[in-house]
């Protein structure tokens, strides 16, 4: 037992790493997914040098690893001089990684609409706002939400990157303790059980959203 | 001083060897989770206690970041007394996260081909290993390449995160050129355009597959 004590100090130490890994999850949810809905809207409706844009870009970063990106900021930011707090900063790089995801999540999810919706919006009038509007995306976006909520679940899995550039969350308060436990199972262990916990609760949520989906057809 | 061609022409070479590593990584990974997680999947569909080992294992390894359980194989083993090389532990970390999510696509294959299908075989009194052989299987393939395609992607670039236990792949290179040299634009460019190739290669190679089995059908 007595072996255990200092451990249970970790595992509350950890708990306090997951809040940590939550809030960064959380902060960089919102900007990839304003950003996922407008690089989709620009490649489906942008002129052409939009697209092209759009295109590139999410060529460079799906081909690019997180790491890399994130590791590149890390050394490059003091360089240019911006002067952003570290924890912004991989919020701003998570957000735009994962924006490129979400505007594939989001496009295909507008493109999958049957295009007898598009065509009786337009027959009714419509201008192109009101048709997005109150057509297609409430029924584009029940389409998108399992897998945009999969991406979530990467998301979080994601923050454990940014570990290896120093930012404290969950994954590095683990290596902290298990420097001073010498104890890595249990550590390591006790950090995905709760990264297990995070993550299912959110793959169960997708599910049902799956279900409710595939039932609603 | 950017674009420096005496250190460009050393730098080159340096991450190419990096790069081999990485290459040798993504292609033993790919090569073993084919077989790994079509063993699962089997599993996964079959009845018994050995359905619900599997559907656990696949649950458990992709709802936990790669990063922890690179940690917990490499450290972890290596306190028990199973000490693996960085480069083995990376490789077996790699293979048991990505065979939980190749069981999947390959679920998902399996699941996409109705039951009509064995139905019309056995009805035109096929054999069951000529029925697969010509019927199932091929819609199984035609089905899973392009899920396939974009898992190999993933872990062309998820093999990056072995870099967080000094094995000398491609990033771990970048950063020790980074942190010895102060040249981040170079070194981060040509980590950049290296991955981008690579993960282009592995995306065309998909592509090309594809159309011949189109070509096939």
């Amino acid at each position: 037992m007595k072996e255990f004590a200092p451990l249970l100090h970790g595992y509350w130490y950890l708990f306090r790493g997951a809040g940590m890994t939550l809030l960064m999850a959380a902060t960089a949810v919102v900007p990839a997914t304003l950003g996922g809905v407008l690089l989709a809207l620009l490649q489906m409706f942008g002129n052409r040098f939009a697209r092209s844009a759009v295109v590139a870009y999410l060529f460079v970063i799906r081909g690019i690893p997180l790491l890399v990106l994130l590791t590149f900021t890390y050394y490059l930011l003091p360089l240019t001089g911006i002067d952003l707090p570290p924890f912004w900063g991989v919020v701003v790089v998570l957000a735009c990684y994962y924006a490129a995801f979400m505007s594939e999540v989001f496009r295909a999810g507008m493109l999958s609409l049957p295009r007898a919706q598009w065509d009786a919006a337009r027959s009714l009038g419509m201008t192109r706002r009101l048709m997005l509007q109150i057509v297609i995306f409430p029924q584009a976006l029940r389409l998108a939400s399992p897998p945009f909520v999969s991406l979530c679940v990467s998301l979080v899995k994601a923050t454990s990157l940014v570990s290896i550039v120093g930012l404290w969350e969950l994954t590095m308060a683990s290596r902290e303790i298990v420097e001073r436990t010498l104890a890595p199972f249990q550590i390591f262990l006790g950090a995905a059980a709760i990264y297990f916990c995070i993550c299912y609760t959110l793959a169960l949520y997708g599910k049902h959203l799956e279900r409710r989906v595939l039932g609603g057809h | 001083m950017l674009f420096d061609p005496h250190f460009i022409a050393r730098l080159i070479p340096a991450l190419l060897q990096g790069a081999e590593v990485t290459v040798e990584l993504a292609i033993l990974t790919f090569a073993i989770c084919l077989i790994w997680g079509l063993i699962v999947a089997l599993a996964n569909s079959s009845r018994g206690p050995l359905s619900w080992i599997a559907g656990a294992y696949i649950q458990i390894v992709r709802n936990t970041p790669l990063l922890i359980q690179l940690y917990i194989v490499y450290f972890g083993l290596s306190m028990i007394g199973f000490g693996l090389s960085g480069f083995a532990s990376g490789l077996l970390a790699l293979c048991i996260q990505n065979g939980g999510y190749m069981a999947e696509i390959y679920r998902g294959g399996l699941q996409a081909v109705s039951l009509r299908q064995y139905e019309a075989g056995r009805a035109l009194g096929m054999r069951r290993w000529t029925l697969y052989r010509t019927v199932i299987i091929p819609q199984v393939v035609a089905r899973i390449i392009p899920p396939m395609t974009n898992q190999t992607i993933s872990i062309i670039k998820d093999t990056s995160q072995v870099a967080a236990i000094a094995v000398m792949e491609m990033m771990k290179v970048a950063q020790v050129w980074v942190e010895s040299s102060a040249n981040t634009y170079d070194v981060f460019l040509g980590v950049a355009i290296i991955y981008l190739v690579l993960t282009s290669v592995a995306s065309l190679g998909g592509k090309l597959f594809e159309r011949r089995l189109a070509f096939a059908q």
